[in-house]
């Protein structure tokens, strides 16, 4: 199957993804904020469909986009800090009210599904060049923030005594969210990102280990899943976010049930 | 030194836990905060800490390397899948520490360094206190602030934290400010009270406390 370029093309990116999501992902569940994970993803489409009308590329329209939303669901945390999932909706609303205007106005002429189920088929050269630079800055940042980025996650108030510069980072961080999703949408598919992005570190926490072994074990199944996405959708010729986000589902949901029975069972001496 | 000067202060939509208070803290000292449960300590030492901004009031500080240990029943996220070496370690990164060693020197500091590769989420309640307690020290701070140090520490855990601070004030000059309601230790080892009343406080000798304790109780109190 890889002596099409295509494939080539969706395998070097979906290597990129399964990289990336946990990267991010482990901070956004260990913070709480995955939800912020999935409304971006969800604002990223405004950013697509922008990109059509302007005849720029999608990803990096969607990667500006999605950026500005992740910056103002910052700045209207901090300003109103009791409301913070209330920022989600209204920015989730602006986003995708934009998108589905565009779209529906005829004003942009492209079929979208492609962005929203993730493809296999229509990834272009060029793109592969734009997700793998995307992809190979926000890995390095995350390298040099990575020890900040635990201990903010660990706890705000020690890490900001200990001179770590929360607002700094987490506006940096907005833009690495906006940057793993732009990457992750030709391949998982804007509906889906959400899942590749929490499951694969939900499923890493069953095992219970250090942070630096969880994040392995997190870009382990996250590779996993979006292998089984990009292989079964090659056979069975369905779009492949939705294989894969079953996938991260199907290997959560074992991985629990194993665990379960284990303990179960050491339990069982007990009793 | 630190000093607060004519500091009101309120949670968003509360009314003013502190008014007016004002307190300076020089370099040597070590001084514990005392006063009933709800009367502002753990948001006084926030304010210093700069984690909280006062409504009104100045604060200005000289020290270069705070260190805080916050109240126990504060909510840190211990379930957070980490081992005690990783904390330290990163804690160490952020601190620019170049010396892998000082991990190890901090946790033998407090009788931890058995529990390296322990998660935090296993540790007692006392065990993660005293891992706290070596975070704190990583950085070799010139000024810590621990809230109820010795909440949920055996009296073990307790004989070997007290002469620790002690250490570090006598023979390092750190100035330490500690908030306690465990007056046994916190009268043999500050050198001043201040005991917060009504949204102020003043400074006062542990007898003078023990004093004003009393008048406030109706003269039963066990120290
Ligand atoms: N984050 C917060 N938001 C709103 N009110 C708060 C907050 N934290 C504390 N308070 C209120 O402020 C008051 C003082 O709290 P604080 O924690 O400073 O008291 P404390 O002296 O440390 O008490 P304790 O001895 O129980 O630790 C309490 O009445 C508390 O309900
Ligand atoms: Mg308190």
């Amino acid at each position: 199957m890889f002596e099409y370029a295509f494939m080539r093309n969706a395998l070097v990116i979906s290597l990129l993804i399964s990289l990336l999501c946990p990267l991010i992902g482990i901070f956004l569940v260990l913070r709480r904020y995955s939800m912020i994970g999935d409304a971006l993803s969800h604002a990223s489409l405004a950013g697509v469909a922008a990109g059509f009308l302007f005849h720029a590329s999608p990803i990096v329209s969607a990667f500006c986009l999605t950026s500005c939303f992740g910056l103002l669901i910052e700045v209207l945390r901090e300003k109103f800090r009791r409301y913070a999932e209330l920022t989600l909706v209204i920015v989730m609303s602006l986003s995708v009210g934009l998108a589905i205007t565009l779209v529906s106005s005829g004003l942009v002429h492209t079929n979208i599904d492609s962005f929203l189920f993730g493809s296999i088929l229509t990834v272009s050269q060029e793109e592969v060049i734009t997700v793998a630079v995307l992809a190979a800055i926000s890995a390095l940042t995350i390298r040099g923030l990575y020890p900040q980025l635990v201990m903010l996650s660990f706890d705000e108030d020690g890490a900001r005594i200990s001179g770590v510069p929360r607002r700094t980072i987490n506006y940096i961080f907005s833009l690495l969210v906006a940057a793993t999703i732009s990457v992750s949408i030709r391949i998982v598919g804007i509906l889906v990102i959400s899942s590749l992005i929490a499951l694969p570190v939900a499923t890493a926490l069953q095992f219970q280990q250090g942070f630096n072994r969880t994040m392995l074990l997190s870009i382990l199944f996250s590779f996993l899943d979006i292998m089984a996405g990009l292989f079964l959708s090659y056979w069975i010729g369905a779009a492949p976010g939705g294989i894969t986000a079953v996938a991260s589902v199907l290997v959560l949901l074992v991985v629990i049930l194993i665990r379960e029975i284990h303990q179960s069972r050491r339990g069982g001496v007990h009793q | 030194m630190i000093s607060l000067e004519h500091i009101d202060f309120a949670y968003e939509n509360g009314p003013y836990l502190l008014e007016d208070l004002t307190m300076t803290i020089y370099d040597g000292d070590y001084v514990a905060i005392v006063g009933e449960n709800g009367s502002g300590k753990s948001t006084l030492v926030k304010i210093m800490l700069g984690l909280l901004k006062p409504n009104h009031g100045k604060i200005s500080s000289t020290f270069r390397r705070p260190a805080y240990v916050p109240q126990p029943t504060d909510l840190i996220n211990k379930q957070f899948p980490i081992t005690v070496e990783e904390l330290l370690d990163f804690q160490r990164q952020v601190l620019k520490i170049r010396a892998k060693t000082s991990i190890e020197a901090a946790l033998d500091q407090v009788g931890m360094a058995d529990f390296r590769r322990h998660l935090v989420g296993t540790l007692s309640g006392g065990q993660f206190q005293r891992v706290l307690v070596a975070k704190a020290l990583l950085g070799q701070p010139d000024f810590i602030i621990l809230d109820e140090p010795s909440t949920g520490m055996d009296l073990r855990s307790q004989d070997q934290l007290y002469p620790l601070i002690h250490d570090l004030h006598e023979q390092k000059g750190v100035t330490i400010v500690t908030v306690e309601h465990n007056l046994r230790y916190a009268a043999h080892n500050a050198s001043s009270f201040f005991h917060m009343v009504e949204g102020r406080g003043h400074f006062c000798t542990p007898d003078e406390y023990i004093r004003e304790y009393l008048q406030e109780n109706g003269g039963n109190a066990h120290v």
